[in-house]
């Protein structure tokens, strides 16, 4: 039945109401719709407006497919009609900036980059991670210390045997010692893959040759794109050079820098030794073109 | 509760399209099954209390307490209570009050619901009162569209996927093959559900609880005892409309409700044997679970998936066919869960839940604005 006084009271609350853009929570198509709505299906839209009040609202029929996120404007418009022939009109949406598709899609790959430590891995994953963020997540490291890069690199910080516990239990999927600043174990958990997966994105993890073997070995070779970085340089001598000058700078002590200066060299035998591991050689002579290499490789 | 309150019994009419029926007669048979299972005297029963939501829109009538009352020699008084689809859980809990304060001693509950007498169109109008008539009508949005709004969201956030909803109705077909009182008796296999027709998207017919005629009576005593008590009754409600909440993924009335009925029980999550649950549409069915704690947000489904709520899994849910097989007569869903619950505890269950002494029935009103949970132990 169509309350005439309530009818008058809404269109007077729409004359004040502010025409307002806003971003859709959530939607879903009528199929069947209630008196006076006529036949056809219709879309309904609940929308956060900029205001920051919400609305629930009908889209309008040209409007673009509705979708979680999608920017929305106002538009009066006939919403039914009435028993005596008469149309009420409504405030209806539609989108006009739809949800940002992503740049490019991703399978479920793990991106593995693979290298000496200061050949520039966390600095590529870095600048991946904030130029896709929508695609590709940094898998959480497990280790047995707290990484001194403790605010950029998520990691989970757990006790020797506690770490030993998830090796056996299977929940943790490749681990390795880390020499970078003293004696350390560090893994990656499945779970945390998976989460990322689940998320529909890509799972990068930056990782020495054993991290690397261990991952191929439980997530199978096929699932991980492999990228090895290489400091630039014609020889193993002079990439090892460019590794000193870019630790040097990092302001490590001299005795962690020999160390890993010595690391590297084998390091650098291994990469070649287990060419079989890596799908792609990159030399990280510029971040910016690493990057642009790796999203070609991605795409 | 400040004394006990004990279930003696109750009895209910078959839930389906009853077109022979009216409401009165609904009323009148569902009564009559819980005086006879009780075998006490109509004149023991000294108030009455109805549950239900449409009586005036879709059978015409209200004033449905003294309708009642009318019903007994003795007229004892009377009062009709409403919540919408949680309904029958506010008659139960209105019940308890008055019991609990001694303004009576043996009260019968009604839950009464008669849809079939009026067009789809009018019914789908009318169940919409149940949302906010200023805020979510004019959208000419349906009840379905609302649930469909949260498990759009809910799909959206924790990537569930449309085989997996399907589950949720597959379970309660399943179960209601062996109740005689069900509206539909016939299992259904996941992947039928996927392929039914779509109602609001992502929502599909067969995800959606019926249009069901149908009453269930219940009586319950201070004075008389029996092997079944109420250990809790609470009531939860929240923002009526979708648009004043945080989230729509989740509803705070059950968490309220199911928290305050535990510590009123004195119980744990892990106490209770079996569940009725409001699964008026599949995707809620995930919601309640999620909130009452028997899984982390997003991964109720799992508990579906490795057989959990199964007969003889850890968490057995709606061993009657719950809203979705039964049928779902909006006043009368709540006492009918209640009254399911007794069946369990006394062994009468259609499919019987081996050894169950606590049992929980969870009702919802609205998109969770209201929530009723009532919990009964065998003694």
């Amino acid at each position: 039945m169509d309350r005439i006084p309530s009818l008058h009271r809404r269109t007077q609350a729409l004359s004040k109401t502010p025409l307002l853009r806003g971003t859709i929570l959530s939607f879903t198509t009528i199929h069947n719709p209630p008196k006076g709505f006529g036949s056809d299906a219709y879309t309904v839209a609940l929308i956060e407006k900029e205001d920051g009040t919400k609305v629930m609202a009908q889209m309008t029929p040209e409007s673009a497919p509705p979708a979680i996120g999608a920017i929305v404007a106002p538009r009066m418009r006939k919403i039914r009609t009435m028993e005596n022939g008469l149309f009420i009109n409504d405030l209806k949406y539609e989108v006009v900036v739809p949800v940002a598709t992503p740049l490019f899609t991703v399978r479920t790959y793990v991106l593995a980059l693979t290298g000496p430590s200061g050949v520039g891995k966390t600095t590529i994953s870095k600048a991946l991670l904030s130029m896709f963020s929508s695609v590709v997540e940094q898998v959480p490291m497990v280790t047995t210390r707290k990484l001194k890069s403790a605010h950029t690199e998520p990691h989970i910080v757990v006790s020797e045997t506690k770490f030993q516990a998830m090796i056996e239990s299977g929940e943790i999927v490749a681990h390795s010692t880390l020499t970078d600043s003293g004696q350390y174990s560090a893994g990656y958990r499945r779970k945390d893959i998976d989460l990322i997966w689940q998320k529909k994105k890509l799972p990068v993890v930056t990782t020495d040759i054993h991290l690397l073997e261990g991952l191929a070995k439980s997530l199978g070779r096929r699932t991980i794109l492999s990228c090895g970085l290489l400091p630039p340089g014609t020889s193993h001598r002079r990439m090892l050079s460019a590794l000193l000058h870019r630790l040097r700078s990092r302001e490590d002590s001299e005795l962690q820098i020999a160390e890993q200066i010595k690391n590297a060299k084998s390091h650098l035998e291994a990469l070649d030794s287990h060419a079989h591991l890596f799908d792609h050689m990159l030399v990280n002579e510029s971040v910016d073109h690493c990057v642009e290499t790796i999203r070609g490789i991605i795409e | 509760m400040l004394q006990p309150v004990y279930v003696l019994g109750g009895g209910q009419t078959k839930f389906g399209e009853l077109w022979d029926f009216s409401l009165a007669d609904l009323i009148r048979s569902a009564v009559d099954g819980a005086i006879a299972a009780t075998k006490i005297l109509p004149t023991d029963i000294d108030a009455v209390v109805i549950g239900n939501m449409l009586g005036g829109e879709t059978a015409e009538q209200a004033h449905l307490g003294t309708f009642c009352s009318s019903l007994l020699p003795h007229h004892p008084p009377a009062l009709r209570v409403e919540a919408a689809c949680a309904s029958g859980g506010i008659a139960i809990h209105t019940a308890c009050a008055l019991l609990e304060s001694n303004r009576a001693e043996t009260v019968l509950v009604i839950g009464a619901e008669k849809l079939t007498d009026v067009a789809g169109e009018l019914v789908t109008s009318a169940l919409m009162h149940a949302a906010d008539a200023e805020k979510d009508g004019p959208s000419g949005l349906t009840f379905p569209g609302i649930f469909a709004l949260t498990a759009t969201a809910y799909m959206h956030k924790y990537n569930l996927s449309r085989d997996d909803l399907s589950l949720v109705s597959a379970l309660s077909h399943k179960a209601a093959v062996k109740n005689p009182y069900a509206q539909f008796r016939k299992e259904i296999p996941a992947a039928s559900i996927s392929r039914s027709p779509l109602v609001a998207d992502p929502l599909r017919l067969l995800d959606c609880s019926p249009i069901t005629d149908g009453a269930a009576a219940l009586i319950l005593s201070t004075k008389h005892e029996s092997g079944v008590r109420l250990a809790a009754s609470q009531i939860g409600t929240e923002a009526l409309s979708l648009t004043d909440r945080a989230s729509i993924t989740s509803f705070t009335s059950t968490k309220t409700a199911f928290a305050n009925a535990l510590s009123e029980a004195g119980w744990k999550r892990n106490d209770i044997d079996a569940i009725e649950l409001h699964d008026c549409f599949s995707i809620a069915s995930l919601i309640h679970l999620e909130d009452m704690g028997f899984a982390p947000e997003g991964e109720a489904i799992q508990l579906y998936k490795q057989g959990d709520t199964d007969i003889d899994g850890a968490c057995p849910i709606n061993t009657s066919g719950g809203l979705k097989a039964c049928g779902h007569p909006i006043g009368a869903t709540g006492v009918k869960q209640v009254l399911d619950c007794f069946k369990q505890l006394t062994k009468q269950a259609p499919n019987q839940v081996q050894n169950a002494k606590r049992v929980l029935a969870h009702n919802l009103g609205g998109v969770g604005a209201t929530c009723t949970i009532h919990l009964l132990e065998s003694i």
